[in-house]
C-alpha cells in the first residue's frame, strides 16, 4: 500500500515539475519580449524626441492653421508622439510575448487553454479599471462643482455618492471580466448599487426640502393680491447684471 | 485771385461730402421689431446724410423698401450666421468686413443688439471716433454699480494690464472699425467660422493692441444692454472668461513684452446705489464653496492665496472685503491653470464662479459704504498692472515654487 502511495506521490510531483518546466520557458519568453521591446521603445522615444526638438516640431504644428488644437505645455505634441511610440512598443512586446508563450505549448495543452485567455482578460480588466477610476474622478468633480454652484449643501455627499457608484460598477465589471466570483459578484453589485442609489435619493429628497418649500413660498407670495390688508410689498433689490 | 460772380456761376460747384457720408453702418444683431426704431435713431444721429445701413435680411418687407429717410438700406444674406444675438460674435465681424469691402467703405460702425436705446449723440460720437485717426473706436458705457460686473472684475483689468489698452469695455457691443481693423478681425473670425464656430467671441481690443492699431473710446452714457439668453452664471463665465483666457494664451508672446502703463482714468461722480444691499446669497455661495471646493482650489492657487481665502471665509458680512491683490492673484493663477490644464477647463471655470461671487459681494459692500464703484475698479486695474510681473514669471517658469 505504501508503495502505491509513494508511487502516486512521485508521479504527481513528476507531473507538476514537468508542467512547471514547460511553463517557465514560455513565461521567460514573454518577460524577455516585453523587456526587450520596452528598452527598444525607450531608446527610440529618446531619439525621436531629440529629432523633433531639433526640427521644432511643436512650433511648426502650432503655426499650422489646419491644426487648431490647443496644446498644454505639459502635453506638447513632441511629448505625445514620443510617449505614443514608447507605449506602442510596450504593447507590441506584450503581443509578441503572448504569442511566444502560446507557441511554447502544444495546441491542445490545458495550460495554454486556461492561462492564455486569462492573460488577455487581465489586460482588458486593467484597462477597464483605469478608465472607470478616471471616469469616477471626473464625474465626482463635475457633480461637486455643479452642486456647489447650485448652492446644494449636500454637494460633497452627492459627489462621493456618484464616485462610489461608478467605482462599484467598475469593480463589478472588472470581476465579471476576469470571471471571478460568479453570481456572488452580481448579487453584491446589485445590493451595493441599489443601496447607494437609495441613499442618494433619500439624501437629495430630504436635503431639497428647504429648496422646495422656499420655491412654494415664493409662488404663494406672488399669488397674494396687493389689495389684501396683510400684503406687504417685498423689498426690491437691485438685479445683478454680470454682463 | 478774386473770382467774379460770373466765374462762380459758370464753374461747377464742388460740394465736399462730410466724412460721415462714407461710413457703413452694420446692424448685425438687430431684431425685426427693433429695426424701425434703430433706423429712426440713426436718422436723428446723421440727419440728411446718405449713409448705407447694412441689415441682415430678417424683416420680410425689408427688400420692398430699400431706403429709409436718406439712408440706403442694404439687406444682405449673411456669409456666416450666428445664433447669439446679445453679443458680437465671429460671424458679425466676418460679415462686417465683407460688407465694408463690397461697399468700399473706409470705416464702419458695428452696432450691437438694442442699439436703438442709445442717444443719437452717442452714435454720432462713435461715428466720429471711427472716422478719426483711430482704427478701433470702442463704446464706453456708464453702468450702475450692479451692472457689467464680469467686465469690471475680470475683462477690463486683465485687458488693461496685459495688453496696455485703455478701453473700459473690451467686449463692447458697439464698435467703430477702420477697414484694416475690420479686415484683421475678419481674418481671426474666419478661423472660427471655418471650424463652424460662428458664435465664438473675439476680443477686438487685444487684436488692435497686438497689431499696434490706435484705439479710442466714445462716450455712450445711456444704453440698454441686451441680456444673455442663458441666465446661468456658470455658463456665462465659462463662455466669456474661457474665451478671454484662450485669447490671453494665444497672445502670450505679445503681452509678455508689453510694458506701457495706461494713464489713470478720471472718475466722474455718480450717484450711489439707493436700493438695499443684499449679498447674503453670494456670501453663502462662497462659504459653501470654501468648505467643499478647497481641494480643487488647492490645485490651482498657491498657499498664500489659500490663506487669504481662509481669512476671507471667517470675515463677518459687514467687514467682508476681498483685497484687490488677492483677487488679482486669483485671476492670474486661474489664467495660468487654464494654460497649463492643471484640471479640466470646464471644472476650472466652474471653480472660479464662487470666488467671483465673493468679489462681487465685496465690491457691492464697498460701494454701499460710499466709495465710488469706478474708483474701486480703477484701483483694481492698477493692482492687476502692478502684479503683472508675477503672471509673466509664472507663465515662463510654471514649476517654480510660489509660496
Amino acid at each position: 500500500m505504501w508503495q502505491q502511495v509513494e508511487l502516486a506521490l512521485s508521479q504527481s510531483a513528476h507531473r507538476a515539475l514537468v508542467t512547471l518546466a514547460n511553463f517557465l520557458p514560455g513565461l521567460l519568453a514573454l518577460m524577455l519580449a516585453v523587456l526587450i521591446m520596452t528598452a527598444f521603445g525607450a531608446l527610440l522615444a529618446v531619439l525621436l524626441r531629440r529629432l523633433l526638438v531639433a526640427i521644432r516640431f511643436d512650433e511648426r504644428l502650432t503655426r499650422n492653421p489646419l491644426i487648431s488644437l490647443d496644446w498644454a505645455p505639459s502635453h506638447s505634441p513632441t511629448l505625445l508622439v514620443t510617449r505614443g511610440v514608447f507605449w506602442a512598443h510596450v504593447v507590441l512586446g506584450g503581443l509578441i510575448g503572448i504569442s511566444a508563450f502560446d507557441a511554447a505549448y502544444a495546441g491542445n495543452s490545458q495550460m495554454s487553454f486556461f492561462l492564455l485567455p486569462y492573460l488577455t482578460h487581465s489586460v482588458g480588466a486593467i484597462l477597464l479599471f483605469i478608465a472607470g477610476t478616471l471616469l469616477a474622478r471626473y464625474l465626482a468633480r463635475t457633480v461637486l462643482i455643479e452642486a456647489v454652484n447650485a448652492r446644494l449643501h449636500y454637494a460633497r455627499f452627492l459627489s462621493i455618492g456618484v464616485k462610489w457608484l461608478v467605482l462599484v460598477l467598475t469593480t463589478a465589471m472588472v470581476l465579471d471580466h476576469l470571471e471571478i466570483g460568479g453570481t456572488v459578484v452580481d448579487l453584491a453589485f446589485g445590493i451595493l448599487f441599489g443601496g447607494i442609489v437609495l441613499t442618494l435619493a433619500l439624501a437629495i429628497g430630504i436635503g431639497s426640502r428647504d429648496i422646495v418649500s422656499r420655491s412654494l413660498e415664493r409662488n404663494v407670495d406672488t399669488e397674494v393680491l396687493p389689495g389684501d390688508p396683510t400684503y406687504k410689498p417685498p423689498i426690491t433689490h437691485e438685479t445683478l447684471r454680470h454682463f | 485771385m478774386a473770382s467774379t460772380p460770373a466765374n462762380t456761376a459758370a464753374a461747377p460747384v464742388e460740394v465736399t461730402p462730410p466724412p460721415e457720408a462714407n461710413l457703413l453702418i452694420h446692424l448685425s444683431t438687430v431684431s425685426p421689431e427693433a429695426l424701425e426704431p434703430a433706423l429712426a435713431n440713426l436718422a436723428l444721429a446723421f440727419p440728411g446724410l446718405p449713409l448705407t445701413v447694412a441689415v441682415p435680411d430678417i424683416a420680410p418687407n425689408l427688400t420692398a423698401t430699400n431706403s429709409f429717410n436718406t439712408f440706403q438700406l442694404f439687406p444682405y444674406t449673411p456669409a456666416a450666421t450666428s445664433t447669439t444675438s446679445w453679443i458680437l460674435t465671429a460671424a458679425d465681424y466676418f460679415n462686417t468686413f465683407k460688407l465694408a469691402q463690397e461697399r468700399n467703405a473706409p470705416a464702419c460702425l458695428l452696432l450691437g443688439a438694442e442699439s436703438h436705446t442709445m442717444s443719437p449723440e452717442s452714435i454720432r460720437n462713435l461715428g466720429a471716433a471711427a472716422l478719426s485717426n483711430s482704427d478701433l473706436a470702442v463704446a464706453h458705457y456708464h453702468p450702475r454699480p450692479h451692472e457689467g460686473l464680469l467686465n469690471s472684475a475680470i475683462f477690463y483689468p486683465v485687458t488693461r494690464a496685459l495688453f496696455c489698452a485703455r478701453p473700459r469695455f473690451p467686449l463692447a457691443l458697439d464698435l467703430g472699425l477702420s477697414l484694416r481693423m475690420a479686415e484683421r478681425l475678419a481674418t481671426v473670425a474666419q478661423r472660427f467660422t471655418a471650424a463652424n464656430q460662428e458664435d465664438a467671441l473675439i476680443w477686438p481690443v487685444s487684436e488692435a493692441a497686438v497689431a499696434g492699431f490706435p484705439i479710442t473710446e466714445a462716450d455712450i452714457p445711456h444704453r440698454t444692454a441686451p441680456q444673455p439668453a442663458a441666465t446661468d452664471l456658470n455658463a456665462l463665465l465659462g463662455q466669456i472668461a474661457g474665451s478671454l483666457f484662450s485669447d490671453v494664451e494665444s497672445k502670450a508672446p505679445f503681452w509678455q513684452r508689453a510694458r506701457a502703463t495706461v494713464p489713470a482714468r478720471t472718475i466722474t461722480a455718480v450717484p450711489g446705489p439707493t436700493e438695499p444691499l443684499n449679498v447674503t446669497s453670494m456670501l453663502e455661495s462662497f462659504h459653501l464653496a470654501y468648505s467643499n471646493l478647497h481641494e480643487i482650489w488647492a490645485l490651482v492657487l498657491p498657499p498664500h492665496t489659500l490663506l487669504g481665502l481662509k481669512r476671507l471665509s471667517v470675515m463677518p458680512q459687514e467687514a467682508f472685503r476681498m483685497a484687490d491683490n488677492l483677487w488679482t492673484r486669483i485671476v492670474y493663477d486661474f489664467i495660468l491653470a487654464y494654460r497649463l490644464r492643471t484640471i479640466n477647463r470646464g471644472h476650472l471655470l466652474g471653480a472660479l464662479t464662487p470666488l467671483y461671487l465673493a468679489w462681487v459681494a465685496s465690491h457691492l459692500i464697498l460701494v454701499h459704504s460710499g466709495i465710488p464703484a469706478e474708483r474701486h475698479i480703477e484701483e483694481l486695474a492698477i493692482a492687476f498692472e502692478t502684479d503683472k510681473p508675477y503672471l509673466v514669471s509664472r507663465w515662463r517658469w510654471p514649476d517654480r515654487f510660489n509660496p
